[in-house]
């Protein structure tokens, strides 16, 4: 909550797998890079999982921003799960944008577990991003 | 295998949609809008869309029930109504007719009301008489 | 239509079904009704009015308590569209629904939008060309993205949660809904919140719903539900290729990877 130049903080929820994205983002913590405390990180076991109703339930509850993460393709530990995904935040950001939501509130990327730099240029660049959008205009 | 759909009016409010009743071998299992009724046309509220769900509650009385103690005594319809009959006429000498009071439901059919409200107000002879709907 | 009750009649009295589902009328009102081979003379009272009932959704019920015997029911495009989707989702079995279809007329075609106002195979009625309107479509389109959303949220605003569109749509038939699952929506709360309540039905719809434009009927409150259905059945055909309620689609997209599941089509990669 810190208004010190009269901006907002945007409130982003990141979904990672546990696979792939969550430990590209454990690195970048043991790397000691810097990315912003605007992300949250919800460890799921692969971005297959993420229905999109943890997308719509993170808007309702006030995020500004939801990033779904998970591997490259053809590396899922499930082999086909990431595949799904991207179908799936496809046609949710298409309904987004006819209901009146950005659909750029929405991003599916893929990080490996070696891409510790990616996920927090990810997650800089995802904020920065937000943060020109303005908050969310389901918050309150 | 005999599947039948019962036009009827739905019994919560006061509005009176028409509703289907689905009955599939005798048993009442589900509830459908009437498209052609001049009132709702084809659109219902979520109790009319769960009209029927309480015909088969386990929690419904299926037997005249008599108070002894603390505890419930399963009774026959004649010794349940003598009882009540008894009752009121006693009430009725000791304290007047509006020492007694009637309360009706929604579930009841026009008639049924109709008929209660009669007896208490013309064989009783109390206007003390009410009606779920108005809570 | 004398032609029909005959051939019915004889389709019940030989065996070939059990019974025949179709609409009669009672008191002035035409009612869903299941002719039997009992009572043959009833046949005469079947009737074909332009009103519709979720014909599909009646014959899952009946089949979930009968899952042998062969039944016939009255389809118009719509309803052949449910039965589509309901064997490729295994709900019924092809071989033991006969369906009677009915086409529809222009003025009917033209009241529902319908994009196929008429079944595979016709038994009543003449064929009559797909009604094309996007306009519900291109009201919103023509809005810009702040506008849209006070549209909707003004429309979803006026839900009291009747559970309608939910109860008379024939692609509903999950065991669980997850329109009553606490962890997403406050059960027993009403009004619902909002937009996630509808927009979780909106995802739910794609690759499912069939476009028939029963859940818009039943709304008490008069909110525009089939263009947000239709825009995500859009979808579904502009990026999969996928169009429910066709014989000759393979299986919703977003359930089944299928064979070509590695593959990711370039226009979604785009997104």
């Amino acid at each position: 909550m810190s208004d010190k130049k009269g901006g907002f903080e945007p409130k982003i929820i990141a979904f990672c797998c546990n696979w792939c994205s969550y430990a590209g983002a454990d690195l970048a913590g043991s790397m000691r890079l810097k990315y912003p405390p605007n992300v949250l990180p919800i460890r799921v076991m692969c971005s297959g999982r993420i229905s999109p109703h943890f997308i719509l339930k993170a808007f309702q509850k006030g995020a500004d921003g939801v990033l779904v993460t998970g591997c490259h393709y053809g590396d899922c530990h499930y082999m086909k799960g990431n595949y799904i995904t991207k179908r799936r935040v496809t046609i949710l950001k298409d309904l987004l944008k006819f209901v009146g939501i950005e659909p750029n509130r929405l991003r599916a990327d893929w990080i490996a577990g070696s891409e510790g730099d990616k996920f927090a240029r990810v997650a800089r660049d995802f904020t920065e991003e937000i943060r020109l959008l303005g908050p969310s205009p389901l918050r309150g | 295998m005999e599947y039948q759909t019962v036009l009827t009016t739905c019994t919560y409010c006061g509005t009176g949609c028409g509703l289907l009743l689905e009955v599939l071998d005798g048993e009442v299992v589900g509830t459908l809008p009437a498209k052609t009724h001049p009132i709702n046309e084809g659109k219902l509220c979520i109790k009319g869309w769960n009209a029927h769900q309480f015909i088969y509650d386990k929690g419904r009385l299926t037997k005249p029930l008599i108070r002894n103690g603390e505890n419930f005594k399963e009774a026959s319809w004649d010794e349940a109504l003598e009882l009540v009959s008894k009752k009121f006429l006693e009430l009725k000498e000791a304290y007047g007719p509006d020492s007694l009071g009637c309360f009706s439901s929604a579930k009841c059919t026009n008639e049924e009301n109709y008929l209660l409200q009669k007896m208490f107000r013309a064989v009783i002879g109390t206007n003390n008489v009410d009606h779920c709907a108005r809570l | 239509m004398e032609q029909l009750k005959q051939n019915i009649k004889k389709m019940l009295e030989s065996g070939e079904i059990a019974g025949f589902l179709g609409i009669k009328e009672q008191d002035g009102h035409p009612i869903p009704y299941l002719f039997t081979p009992e009572h043959l003379d009833q046949v005469d009272d079947f009737v074909v009015p332009e009103v519709r009932y979720p014909m599909a959704k009646i014959l899952l019920n009946i089949v979930r308590k009968y899952p042998d015997k062969p039944i016939g029911v009255m389809v118009r495009g719509c309803d052949d569209r449910a039965l589509v989707e309901l064997v490729k989702n295994q709900k019924i079995l092809p071989e033991l629904v006969r369906p009677i279809g009915i086409a529809c007329s222009q003025a009917f075609a033209e009241y529902c939008r319908c994009s196929q106002p008429f079944p595979r195979e016709i038994h009543y009625g003449e064929k009559v060309g797909p009604v094309a309107d996007r306009s519900d479509l291109e009201t919103v389109e023509s809005m810009g993205i702040p506008e849209r959303l006070n549209y909707w949220m003004g429309q979803f605003s006026k839900c009291i949660k009747c559970y309608g569109c939910r109860n008379i749509c024939p692609m509903c038939f999950c065991e669980q809904c997850t329109l009553e699952d606490d962890t997403l929506i406050s059960t027993g709360e009403a009004p619902p919140e909002i937009p996630i309540f509808h927009l979780i039905r909106a995802f739910h719809m794609a690759g499912r719903c069939i476009d028939c434009g029963l859940c818009e009927e039943a709304c008490p409150a008069h909110i525009p539900l089939r263009s947000l259905y239709r825009k995500v059945r859009e979808e579904m055909s502009e990026y999969l290729g996928y169009v429910s309620g066709t014989e000759d689609s393979e299986k919703d997209p977003l359930e089944f990877l299928g064979s070509e599941g590695y593959e990711v089509p370039s226009k979604i990669d785009e997104t």
